[in-house]
């Protein structure tokens, strides 16, 4: 009989999540809709990418941000930024923190994302050529950069704190809490807003996208197109999104009495140094982040029940990550890969994916991979798909793999 | 009828900037009505769009009036 989990020296205390998706606005409505069976991916037709080979995307929808944050503070945000913000406000409001009162000098920010206000860019190009120099919007070179989301959730909540962004393409967001939870452990700060947003309809990257053949062309069902761990999966789906917790020295925690979500008790990240694409065929660099997070959380196989997969619906990730799984962590770990709900939401999608870890956690609850009607017979991990499986586990795992080799893992625990 | 230059700039400040309606007065300062050197720019091009009129040589700072705004586009309409 194996010893019980004991979380190691430290643990950053999470203690609020926030989540805008294309599955639902605010951290219940997204759970809500991952675990409802009746609940339909949200992936319409965009008129921006009319003609490629994908023209659909994941699509934050019902929510108005002008109305939310006001004319004057939507007008200086791009809009991965305006759902990075929303996101804070809500993970803030849920950690029970009151921004008039904090020590506003101790609370940092850190936000990943890809590409930031890429299709800022494409419009503002658009405009360059057709209509010269002087149409140019001023508002391009300080809004569309990709520490935008970083620099407006700190001024949205006056953290006066360090803030950053990270881009280490879709690996962002986990890397993002990657470095809160070193921040934390070393001392820089108290609290930690910490997570990803992407906002990305960009017919210039959607372009690209299916030129490299990353993308699904699934175009006459595309609510269907994202289908990981599936025999049948031909791609990612791009969503749009963000995902944030506050993370917290759990003595400051403990100190104002604040409820614990879960812990981040581990983290590890590592270069495949291998490709500008494709992930090193055996999954060695994910691994070695892996098997760092694990160390760092001082948890071993046996104390993982539940994985949340990078799982992005492409032939080879899908494949080589489930065979690290196995490979690491054995056959017993429940996988799921919520990206069938949410889309691949890049830069964001280490944030939203830890928050979901986060409630799977507390709910002991994992959602399933929707769309995976055939799985395919050569992953090797217990996939949970169609209905949500209850579970009992006190650690689980957060998986991350972007173009360039950036791999990213977190240990997450009750 | 069409709209006074003052309601063009009243509208764009209004929809655009969040202005306070009220607060647009000729005497008002435009850093008053929170207007940094980006907003203006911003401004710039929507007033532009809007009415039709080049303001590319026009020196525009926060401590320019509304008046002295819309008199300045004015100027520039009529030549």
């Amino acid at each position: 009989m194996t010893a019980p989990y004991r979380l190691p020296p430290f643990a950053a205390a999470v203690t609020g999540i926030g989540l805008v998706t294309s599955a639902g606005i605010g951290a219940d409505a997204t759970w809500r809709a991952l675990n409802d069976p009746a609940a339909a991916p949200c992936v319409p037709h965009r008129d921006e990418l009319r003609g490629l080979p994908c023209d659909f995307m994941y699509s934050v929808t019902g929510l108005d941000t002008r109305a939310v944050l006001g004319v004057a503070a939507h007008r200086l945000m791009d809009r991965f930024s305006h759902l990075a913000v929303i996101a804070a406000r809500e993970a803030v409001a849920d950690a029970g923190l009151d921004p008039a009162v904090w020590d506003s000098g101790r609370v940092a920010v850190v936000i990943g994302s890809a590409h930031g206000g890429l299709p800022f860019y494409d419009e503002q190009h658009t405009a360059l050529t057709e209509r010269g120099a002087r149409r140019v919007s001023p508002k391009l070179a300080p809004l569309a950069v990709v520490n935008g989301a970083a620099s407006s959730v700190a001024t949205d909540l006056g953290a006066r704190g360090p803030s950053q962004a990270v881009s280490t393409a879709c690996s962002s967001g986990t890397v993002a809490i990657g470095t809160a939870h070193q921040m934390l452990r070393t001392g820089a700060c108290d609290i930690v807003v910490a997570g990803g947003a992407e906002s990305v309809c960009s017919r210039l990257l959607i372009a690209s996208a299916c030129r490299l053949k990353a993308v699904s062309t699934r175009i006459d069902d595309p609510q269907a197109a994202c289908r990981p761990f599936d025999t049948h999966r031909d791609g990612f789906v791009v969503g749009e999104g963000a995902g944030l917790l506050v993370m917290e020295r759990p003595e400051h925690a403990r100190a104002r009495g604040a409820a614990v979500r879960a812990h981040v008790a581990g983290y590890g990240s590592s270069s495949d140094a291998y490709s500008a694409v494709a992930p090193d065929p055996d999954g060695l660099g994910i691994e070695r982040a892996l098997r760092t997070a694990l160390a760092d959380a001082g948890a071993g196989p046996a104390d993982i029940g539940h994985v949340n997969a990078h799982g992005t619906s492409t032939v080879s990730n899908d494949l080589i990550e489930a065979v690290m799984l196995r490979r690491v962590l054995g056959e017993h770990p429940l996988v799921t890969s919520t990206k069938a709900m949410t889309g691949h939401t890049l830069g964001a999608a280490g944030g939203i994916e830890t928050a979901l870890t986060v409630l799977a956690l507390q709910h002991q609850l994992v959602p399933p991979t929707v769309n995976l009607d055939a799985p395919d017979p050569d992953i090797p991990v217990d996939v949970v798909s169609k209905e949500a499986r209850p579970a009992v586990f006190d650690a689980a795992v957060k998986t991350s793999l972007g173009f360039g080799g950036h791999n990213a893992a977190l240990v997450l625990t009750r | 009828m069409s709209m006074s230059t003052a309601d063009e700039i009243s509208t764009l400040l209004t929809a655009n900037f969040g202005t306070d309606p009220v607060a647009i007065r000729p005497d008002v300062p435009l850093r008053q009505l929170r207007l940094d050197s980006l907003a203006l720019e911003e401004l710039r091009l929507l007033i532009e769009d809007r009415l039709d009129v080049d303001l590319d040589d026009v020196q525009l700072t926060s401590r320019d009036t509304v008046g002295q705004l819309v008199e300045a586009v004015h100027r520039k309409a009529a030549a």
